[in-house]
This record gives C-alpha cells, sequence and structure tokens, in this order.
C-alpha cells in the first residue's frame, strides 16, 4: 500500500516543509514591514518627544497605546537622528547589563522582575520621585537605575550595575518609545485593576 | 572501538556534567526567589540564570552530537570525515564554555559598548555568551555538520536517517547566526530571535532528537530500518507541518501585526498531534517487546521521552497557547512550568536513554539493570514533575492576581509574587528541585560505575544486532 | 473573560489534551491485551474528552473560530491512535520486524 513505502511519507515531508516555510517567509517580509519604526506597529524613534498612554479602544476591542501632544523628555526635544542613537545605546545598555535575565520585554526574559513593556507609564515612579528627589519622572527613574540599591521598596533589590548617568537616560529613552509599541493589547488593561474575578 | 565512538563518550561525560552545572545553578536561581539576600553583591539572579539557562542548551546539543557521534560509525560503516577536527574542536568546545561561565559568574557585565558585547556577555536570552565564544560554537556546528555530510559523501551512500540529518543539519547551523547581531529595534530584535529559539527546539530540534531516537530504536528493540524511516518521515511532517507556523504564538505580543494571533494559535494548537502519536508509537513498541529488552534504562528513558513530549509540550503547552488565555499567562511562572516540563520531556529524556546505550556498548554489557538507574529514574522525573507542577500553580496564582486582577503594574507583580499560593509554589519547586538533584547525582554515579565491576569479572561480548 | 473563567478554560484544555493522552495510552495497552475492559476504558478517556471539548464550546467566551478549532481537535484526536495503530501494525507485519 502506498503509505507502507517511507518513500510516500519522505515527499509528505518535503512538500510540507517548503509550503510552510514559503508562507513563513511572506509573512515575515510583511511582519519586518509592520515592525520597523514608523511602520503600523511600530513608532518612530521620535516618539520619545511626545506624551504616551494606554488606553482601551472600543473599535479594536482591545487596549491600544495613545501617542499624544508634545511630551519632550527632560524637556529637550530631539531629531530623529538624535533619538536612534538614543535607542542604539539604550539597547547596548540592555545587553551589556543582561536586563532580560532578571526582567521581561513584551513578556520574553525572565521572570524575577516586573516586566518592563509599559514601565514608562507605571504609577509607582511617583514613589520614586519622592524617594530620589526628581522633579520628573524620567529623572526618577535615571537616578534608580543609576543606583537602584539605595532605592529599593521591596524585599527583591536590584543590583548596581554601574549605570552611567548618558547610559541611564538612553535607557529611559528606550523604555518609552518600548511602551508605544502597539502590541496587541499586552499587557491587558494596564494600571487599570479589576474588580471581578 | 572507532575514534567517533570515543569522542561520542567525552561528548556524553560533558553533557552530563554540564548537567550537573545546569543542576547547580537552577537550586541558586531557586533560591532567590526564597531568600532574595541570597548571593545578592555577589552573583545576581540574572547570572545564576544565566548559568542555568545556557548550560541547559550546552548539555543538550552535547548530548545530541555525543549520540551522532555514537551512531556514525555504525550507520556509514566507516570513520566520519574529519573527526581529527572535530576531536580538537571538543576541547575547544568544552574550554569556550568554561571561560564563558567563569567570564559570567567574574565579570558579569561591562560597559554599554561593542567590545562588552565581543568579551563579556551579549545579553540576549540563551544566546548571551560573548563573541568571540559564539564564533566558536558555529566553528564547532559547522565541523559537526561536516562530520555527517562529509561522512556520507565518503562513503557514497546516505540511509533515509542520515539524509533527513544531513538536511536539518543546513536550517539547524544557519539558525545560529541568529546569535550575533546586535538589533536595536527591540522588535526586530524579538522578530529574529524567536526564530533561533523556536525553530531550533520546535522544529531543527525535534527532528534532529527524532533520528537520534529512530537509531536508539533500532539498536535498543532491533525495529527495522524501513519502518523508523517510514515513521520518521510522517514525524517531519507533522513536526514541522505544525511547529514552522507554530512559530506565531511567540509573535502574539511582540508588535507584531495580529493576523499572528490567529495563524500563530491555529498551528500551535495543532502541534499535540504529532506527540499524541509518538505516546502510541511507544505503547506500541513497548508492548511488542512485552517490555523485554537488554537495557532496561535506556527503554524506559525512551518511554519517559515520548510520554514527557507529549505531557510537558502537548498538555502544557496547550493550556497557555490560545491568545486570549496567553494574554494572561504570558511571562509567567506559567511558561516556566511549560518550558520545564517540555524540554526535559523532549530533549533530556532522550539524551539520556542514548547515554545508556552507549554505555552498554562501551562496556560490553550484555544486559543492563540494577537499581541504580530506577533511583536515578524516579528522582529525576518525580523531581520534574513536581517541580512542574509547583511551578504551575505559582504560575496560575500569578496570572490570576498579578494580570487578570492586578493590572500588571509593578504593585501587580509585587502582589503576585506575594500572593501565599505563588510563595507556597516556591517553596515547594526548591524541594522537589532538590529531590531532582538527588536525581541527578544518582544518575551521574549509575553512569560512571554501572558495569565496571561486571565488565572487569566477566569480559561479555556486545549484544547482537 | 473573568479571571475565574481564564483559569478555568486553561485548565480545561490542558485537561483535553490529558484526556487524549489517556484515550491513547489505554487503546494502545487494550489493543495489544485484548482487553474489553481497558478499551472500553479508553472510551471513557475519550468520552471525558468529549465532554470536556463540549464545555469549552458551550460554556466558555472562546469566540467561534476556537470552538470550531476545539471541535476539529477533538475528532483529530479520536482518530490519531487507531489510525496510528494500524499503519504501525501494517509495516510491522510487512516487514517481520521484531526478532
Amino acid at each position: 500500500m502506498q503509505y507502507d513505502d517511507p518513500k510516500f511519507w519522505r515527499a509528505g515531508a518535503i512538500s510540507t516543509t517548503v509550503v510552510m516555510a514559503i508562507a513563513l517567509g511572506m509573512l515575515t517580509v510583511d511582519s519586518l514591514e509592520a515592525i520597523t519604526p514608523g511602520g503600523s506597529h511600530v513608532p518612530p524613534y521620535s516618539v520619545i518627544n511626545r506624551h504616551i498612554g494606554y488606553a482601551y479602544n472600543g473599535r479594536l476591542g482591545r487596549d491600544m497605546p495613545v501617542i499624544g501632544a508634545d511630551e519632550p523628555l527632560f524637556g529637550k526635544p530631539v531629531t530623529e537622528t538624535e533619538a536612534a542613537a538614543f535607542m542604539e545605546r539604550g539597547k547596548l545598555v540592555i545587553q551589556s547589563r543582561s536586563c532580560i535575565n532578571c526582567h521581561t520585554f513584551m513578556g520574553n526574559g525572565a521572570y524575577y522582575a516586573p516586566d518592563l513593556t509599559k514601565a514608562w507609564l507605571d504609577p509607582a515612579w511617583d514613589t520614586w520621585m519622592a524617594i530620589t528627589g526628581a522633579d520628573t519622572k524620567e529623572e526618577a527613574m535615571v537616578r534608580f537605575l543609576m543606583a537602584p540599591e539605595q532605592y529599593a521598596t521591596w524585599l527583591r533589590k536590584m543590583p548596581n550595575l554601574g549605570i552611567s548617568r548618558d547610559e541611564a537616560v538612553a535607557t529611559v529613552a528606550y523604555l518609552k518609545w518600548l511602551s508605544s509599541i502597539d502590541t496587541n493589547g499586552f499587557p491587558i488593561h494596564f494600571g487599570r485593576p479589576q474588580t471581578s474575578r | 572501538m572507532s575514534r567517533s565512538k570515543n569522542l561520542a563518550v567525552k561528548y556524553l561525560v560533558a553533557a552530563i556534567l554540564f548537567f550537573g552545572v545546569m543542576t547547580l545553578s537552577g537550586l541558586m536561581s531557586a533560591a532567590y526567589y526564597i531568600q532574595p539576600d541570597f548571593l545578592f553583591g555577589l552573583i545576581p539572579f540574572s547570572i545564576a540564570k544565566m548559568l542555568h539557562i545556557d548550560t541547559m542548551i550546552i548539555w543538550l546539543l552535547m548530548g545530541f552530537m555525543g549520540a551522532v557521534y555514537w551512531f556514525l560509525p555504525d550507520e556509514f560503516e566507516i570513520e566520519p570525515a574529519g573527526i581529527w577536527a572535530a576531536e580538537i574542536l571538543f576541547w575547544v568546545f568544552v574550554s569556550a564554555v568554561l571561560v564563558v561561565a567563569a567570564t559570567f559568574v567574574l565579570v558579569q557585565w561591562g560597559p554599554s559598548t561593542e567590545t562588552t558585547l565581543w568579551l563579556v556577555q551579549q545579553g540576549r536570552k540563551y544566546v548571551e555568551a560573548p563573541r568571540w565564544a559564539a564564533i566558536g560554537v558555529a566553528l564547532v556546528m559547522l565541523v559537526f555538520a561536516w562530520n555527517v555530510v562529509g561522512t556520507a559523501l565518503r562513503a557514497r551512500r546516505i540511509t533515509g536517517i542520515m539524509a533527513v540529518m544531513s538536511v536539518n543539519m543546513v536550517p539547524l547551523v544557519l539558525l545560529y547566526l541568529i546569535a550575533f547581531p546586535k538589533i536595536d529595534n527591540m522588535a526586530v530584535d524579538l522578530y529574529w530571535w524567536w526564530w533561533l529559539v523556536h525553530l531550533w527546539v520546535e522544529a531543527t530540534w525535534e527532528i534532529l532528537i527524532g533520528c537520534i531516537m529512530a537509531l536508539a530504536v533500532m539498536k535498543l528493540l532491533g525495529t527495522s530500518r524501513k519502518i523508523v524511516e517510514g515513521w520518521l518521515y510522517v514525524e517531519v511532517s507533522m513536526v514541522l507541518g505544525t511547529g514552522i507556523l507554530g512559530l506565531g504564538h511567540h509573535y502574539f505580543w511582540i508588535g507584531t501585526p495580529d493576523y499572528w494571533l490567529g495563524i500563530g494559535g491555529f498551528f500551535s494548537a495543532l502541534e499535540p498531534l504529532p506527540l499524541l502519536g509518538m505516546v502510541v508509537h511507544a505503547v506500541y513498541d513497548a508492548g511488542v517487546h512485552r517490555m523485554k529488552t537488554t537495557n532496561r534504562p535506556a527503554f524506559y528513558w525512551t518511554l519517559a521521552e515520548a510520554f514527557g513530549n507529549f505531557l510537558g509540550g502537548g498538555v502544557f503547552g496547550f493550556m497557555i497557547t490560545l491568545p486570549q488565555l496567553n494574554l494572561f499567562a504570558h511571562g509567567t511562572q506559567w511558561t516556566v512550568s511549560h518550558g520545564h516540563f517540555a524540554f526535559w520531556g523532549a530533549y533530556a529524556c532522550g539524551v539520556l536513554s542514548v547515554c545508556y546505550i552507549a554505555m552498554q556498548e562501551q562496556r560490553r554489557l550484555a544486559v543492563v539493570n540494577g537499581r541504580g538507574w530506577v533511583w536515578a529514574f524516579v528522582l529525576l522525573n518525580g523531581g520534574l514533575i513536581g517541580m512542574v507542577g509547583s511551578l504551575l500553580v505559582a504560575g496560575m496564582a500569578q496570572t490570576f492576581f498579578e494580570r487578570a486582577i492586578g493590572g500588571s503594574t509593578l504593585e501587580a507583580f509585587i502582589a503576585g509574587q506575594e500572593n501565599p499560593w505563588f510563595v507556597l509554589g516556591m517553596y515547594s519547586r526548591m524541594f522537589f528541585g532538590l529531590i531532582f538533584t538527588a536525581g541527578y547525582l544518582t544518575l551521574a554515579w549509575n553512569l560512571l560505575a554501572l558495569g565496571h565491576r561486571e565488565a572487569a569479572a566477566v569480559a561479555q561480548p556486545a549484544p547482537a544486532e | 473573560m473573568t479571571p475565574g473563567v481564564l483559569l478555568v478554560t486553561s485548565v480545561s484544555l490542558g485537561f483535553m489534551v490529558l484526556a487524549a493522552g489517556a484515550y491513547a495510552l489505554l487503546y494502545g495497552i487494550g489493543r495489544f491485551r485484548n482487553s474489553r475492559s481497558l478499551l472500553v476504558s479508553a472510551g471513557f478517556a475519550y468520552g471525558a474528552l468529549v465532554l470536556d471539548a463540549a464545555g469549552l464550546i458551550l460554556a466558555t467566551p472562546l469566540a467561534l473560530e476556537w470552538k470550531l478549532l476545539i471541535a476539529g481537535s477533538a475528532v483529530a484526536y479520536l482518530g490519531i491512535p487507531p489510525l496510528t495503530w494500524r499503519y504501525l501494525q501494517h509495516t510491522h507485519r510487512e516487514e517481520g520486524a521484531h526478532p
């Protein structure tokens, strides 16, 4: 019978793999376009000059980032090139300190420390503004990153990773941009605790 | 014994030793959840965790390589091509892993420069190794591929199993190149990174372990080549048919378009189907032989492979794969429970089976049995299931309290981590982790010591083909 | 989806695949031993799968396409053990496979 013959299944294996690989290739081309800065799901890096929020979108039926009025980091607007330089530096910080081995980014990483996808929007920074004596959220974040062990608020502490001010500023810029990515609603109802079980 | 088989034994020994490092660093990581000051200031959680996940990849990779080097001379009936290069690279590989581990522990991090990525660490999960070491790993894998393909060319013939393995080498090696770039855009970085991770562990590694298990079953049960080859092709069709687009279940939340929710969810939901087929096959093989074999541990670890793969990958994966559920469970200890179970079932059990097969032939034992392997089997599997169950409880608590109710802020995260069910899960995981560790020590002793007394007393002929 | 429904739905999905595994295991051993009681148990395991799938389809807020996927999977799980068994028996018989 045909299905006893390994060659039958070999043909099946080859054709299945080829078809699926082609489908993946085509979807990759489309997806890469969407996730390039300026694409449908990922704002350009200069979005760090704007206010970023996160709200429920009734039409789409899920949460969506909301890009608002001008709100430059540290009060200083940056050009697209300067913003890209922040991203390059910020990502180098994230990799050189292996942040992803305690934290998660869009849910990917380690689960010992909080997810950083919407860290820019976390209400807890109000507390750190008070503790660090900073006037703005971004200044509080910078001071925290430079000396996290001094501003611990919980039993689990973040170690001092020798992050310089320049590095901290770039990282904060990176986190602000990260919070503007349309992640199809993850994390769900961020900052809006639910009452019903 | 052939040079390739001698090399295989070296790789399998190294694999078992790095399995030990993985276990130790796992205990360290688990300790942090219970005692946050554990080694804070000396070896932070991130370093313990890096050691744990990286040595997991390394020990399994070395196990696969050991298995292949073991079976290659039997498959081709000649000494594999380029074995001299593989022998040298074994020591390069092991040394590189040790240097990288020492760098992780003693240097830990560097400034935000390319130099840090080249010399200290690259900070991308599973592929943190600095670029100089990544080059070494790529070289090892290229030579490994040459050892397989070159031998087929030299022998001027190829078996179906080796043909599948050879073709599989191409994506296996090429995908590793994704370990090298530094990509500023996190969405693009994760897009390609998941090609490496998913298309390794849910595609090319599945094919590789399928080939290895085919060779193991031929040796262990005397099954005919035509049967295992036919089955291997069925497996390849189903695993790649579901797994290539099943990659989409990692593309739900990283900024990619929402068509991935449907595509990834659908194909991912189909992934348990081939695994169920493997369970049926395992039951058939066990029954046909009435559970009789000259190498009981190898046989039982093969059964554990089929069932563990199904339970860890299939059952535990299906719980969290639909996007509307994954939205809540993504990046929690629920993920950890699935990951531990799936890796153990799909890969670790298979490698351990091959260790016993190689050991039987190497020590010329007519029969491999005893109580040692049984203790190791029970403690390791019991410990693993206990850990995974504990992580499931913790993960469900975290999903419920941090994500579903809490709103995923820092405050919600802390509330989840401090929830009594979560804390219970962490203590329970540690307890079962210690049982697992006891199992590991028993296994290592058993593999080391088994047969030496018997081999010394009576020289037995190698088991008949 | 409420938090409680979320947990129940996830566990139910896992249970469905677990029941499929139990069905496959009992079916296999039952076929080997020609044991009616084991084959009946296999039937009960599959029955548990069907009940679980029915619960997922009728009582969870999953969208229609996912419910269709669950229904389709339930049918596929029914067929996999006997089809695989037949394939294995046929190939082994042909080969005179095992010594």
